[in-house]
């Protein structure tokens, strides 16, 4: 990995370099903590910050827009099915490295196995991540936050195009892809020394320590969900505090689940769009003539935890589908986020172990 | 299954509907060819036991099994009428245009079953899926040792596809049972449970290198495994097709998701032994 410095005040100049080339879209402060994505203009480019509070919406709409428009069916007359493309190249400054780890799992869904997803193949192949590591307590990372137990954070490992980190003095600035590594010909990036990655390193140890919670203890839980130990009971103790607002799939940067609707247009015209879905819902599984597979509400809690937990850790993916960014512990009034229930089950099956 | 297929999977091809037949109350059988020639050579390979994305221009689209057999000339969806989708499509004339993409998911590996006796349970439209691997054994005769078909419905007019029930009763070397719940005037034959057929005089299934296939409302799937169960058939011999609400058909979207599978992609064809294996109630 290529590795360059630049001065704090030159921050501006890397957005510009990319505005050369991209849409960029980075975090901005609303009217209190709370902060959003927005595109970057002449007019808010002075207001980007390195840090701040992750965005409650994830980056996941660049990839996966929560309405997308697929096709235009016309079918008074001679049938023309065409296909709808957005095309745009952009750049997500400022993305976060549990949100870049949320963008490779759904590469993984969307990209990988037999099928290849074309709508959202032309957003990913268009997007530059510039990724900022999370380094000041308090305001990049909250009381939420576990990134360091999903193994997703602080810095990011891989799947950026370039990150940038700030050693205090200096900012210092990672090239993960070639894309990256041409924004370097500018002059405003200087060569970096050994003492930087060194003093890299360094932050890096000291941040980790500065997590409320550090762990999620995801172990346990997916052990004991992957041998069905955790008893009807305690899903019922789970699905007893869900809402069913299906809020902890809106905000998920891993949750991949769309619906598809024909919407009319005009007269013999109409649109297919797919749209988020969420498997809290209860009609998620309701098949034509009423029957549904998952009725109870605690039977839609479990399938959700399985699917995180075991289904993509031991079969698809090698990995918990859950990054750490602690958006599900904000959204859920039932507090049924991911870290409860990784302690609900880890508790009460440790519990009925120690009996 | 390693093959990456690259273009748009979610588009769908213009079909034309030919013809419509009425099979039982609420349920129609539709044939249709694709407008292009090619689009109909590609899909023509399908395997007994997949399915295809059906469009039907402003109601939806929607999931369909594919009961006829490639070895047959025609293809055609049988569809029960039961929600939104599937009214706009029994509401179709020939001639008339819709979408179909596909095919999709495992289907039966009908060539690994070569040289084995063929036991087909089928209840009500449950049919339907069935029709192509019995069709396709028929067929291939000569390739299956015995070969058997054990069909009930609640009543003699709920009975699928009666043409080709007459022709399989009469087929040599294939035996067809049939039987109904309740019986009218007109029916001659066997009245109970699809499981009673198994006690019928001169009725044999043959356990030792037999492959079962059972298709059925939930009640009546239940119960046949427990009767194969007491005849000694094994788990990993009993094969049946899921369903599910499916949206993308292709392993995206979420919705077919049992336990660890997806029934769109590593379905909808499972064996009993798979089906225990999923991490969840079918």
């Amino acid at each position: 990995m290529r590795a360059r410095i630049i001065d704090k005040k030159d921050l501006i100049e890397i957005v510009d370099l990319l505005r050369k080339e991209y849409e960029v879209v980075a975090p901005f402060y609303g009217r209190g903590r709370d902060t959003y994505f927005e595109v970057v203009t002449d007019e808010n480019k002075e207001q980007i910050q390195l840090h701040l509070p992750n965005p409650y919406h994830p980056p996941k709409k660049y990839v996966l827009p929560q309405i997308q428009r697929m096709m235009r069916m016309s079918f008074n007359g001679k049938v023309r099915i065409e296909p709808t493309y957005e095309e745009k190249k952009r750049a997500i400054f400022g993305i976060r490295s549990c949100d870049v780890a949320g963008i490779h799992h759904l590469d993984r869904i969307f990209l990988g196995g037999t099928y290849r997803d074309i709508y959202y193949e032309r957003f990913r192949k268009n997007l530059f991540l510039a990724n900022v590591v999370c380094t000041q307590p308090g305001v990049d990372i909250d009381e939420d936050c576990f990134c360091v137990c999903a193994d997703t954070g602080p810095a990011a490992a891989s799947d950026f195009d370039l990150q940038l980190m700030d050693l205090g003095d200096v900012i210092l600035a990672l090239a993960g892809t070639e894309k990256g590594e041409k924004l370097f010909s500018s002059p405003v990036f200087r060569k970096a020394t050994p003492a930087h990655i060194q003093k890299r390193q360094e932050m890096l140890r000291e941040v980790r320590k500065k997590f409320a919670s550090a762990t999620s203890w995801y172990t346990a839980a997916v052990r004991y969900i992957s041998m069905g130990k955790v008893t009807e009971e305690v899903w019922e103790e789970i699905g007893n505090r869900c809402l069913e607002c299906g809020g902890c799939s809106y905000v998920c940067p891993t949750c991949n689940c769309f619906t598809v609707t024909d919407r009319k247009i005009s007269e013999g015209e109409v649109e297919r769009a797919r749209l988020w879905d969420s498997c809290a819902l209860s009609g998620f599984t309701r098949m034509a003539g009423g029957h549904n597979p998952r009725k109870a509400v605690h039977d839609r809690r479990n399938r959700r935890f399985f699917r995180k937990l075991a289904h993509y850790n031991i079969q698809r993916e090698l990995s918990v589908a859950c990054i750490g960014c602690g958006r599900c512990v904000n959204v859920c009034h039932g507090d049924v986020g991911m870290p409860s229930v990784v302690e609900i089950i880890r508790r009460s099956c440790a519990e009925k172990q120690e009996r | 299954m390693s093959e990456t297929v690259l273009e748009n999977v979610y588009l769908p091809k213009t079909a034309i509907l030919e013809r419509v037949v009425d099979e039982i109350e609420d349920v129609k059988t539709f044939f249709w060819r694709f407008e292009e020639d090619q689009e109909q050579e590609s899909f023509r390979k399908f395997m007994p036991g997949q399915f295809a994305q059906v469009s039907i221009f402003g109601a939806g689209e929607f999931p369909a099994s594919l009961p006829p057999s490639p070895t047959e000339k025609e293809v055609f969806f049988t569809i029960r009428k039961v929600g939104t989708v599937t009214a706009a499509m029994h509401a179709m004339k020939p001639g008339d245009r819709f979408a179909v993409r596909g095919p999709y998911g495992n289907g039966f590996p009908m060539e690994q079953y070569f040289g084995q006796n063929l036991v087909f349970v089928a209840g009500g439209i449950g049919l339907i899926p069935l029709r192509s691997c019995i069709v396709y054994a028929l067929h291939n005769r000569e390739r299956y040792q015995k070969v058997q078909v054990f069909y009930g419905a609640r009543t003699p007019k709920d009975l699928m596809y009666v043409d080709l029930l007459k022709e399989w009763e009469q087929s040599a070397g294939f035996e067809c049972h049939l039987t109904v719940d309740r019986k009218d005037p007109s029916w001659h034959g066997n009245v109970g449970v699809v499981g009673s057929l198994f006690q019928k005089p001169g009725v044999e299934l043959p356990v030792e290198n037999t492959t079962v296939f059972v298709c059925g409302p939930p009640v009546m799937f239940r119960f046949v495994l427990k009767d194969l169960k007491s005849m000694g058939f094994q788990d990993r011999q009993m094969v049946s097709t899921l369903e599910r609400y499916m949206k993308c058909g292709v392993g995206k979207c979420g919705h077919c998701c049992i336990g660890v599978a997806y029934v769109c992609v590593d379905g909808p064809v499972f064996n009993l032994e798979q089906i225990k294996k999923l991490g969840e109630e079918i």
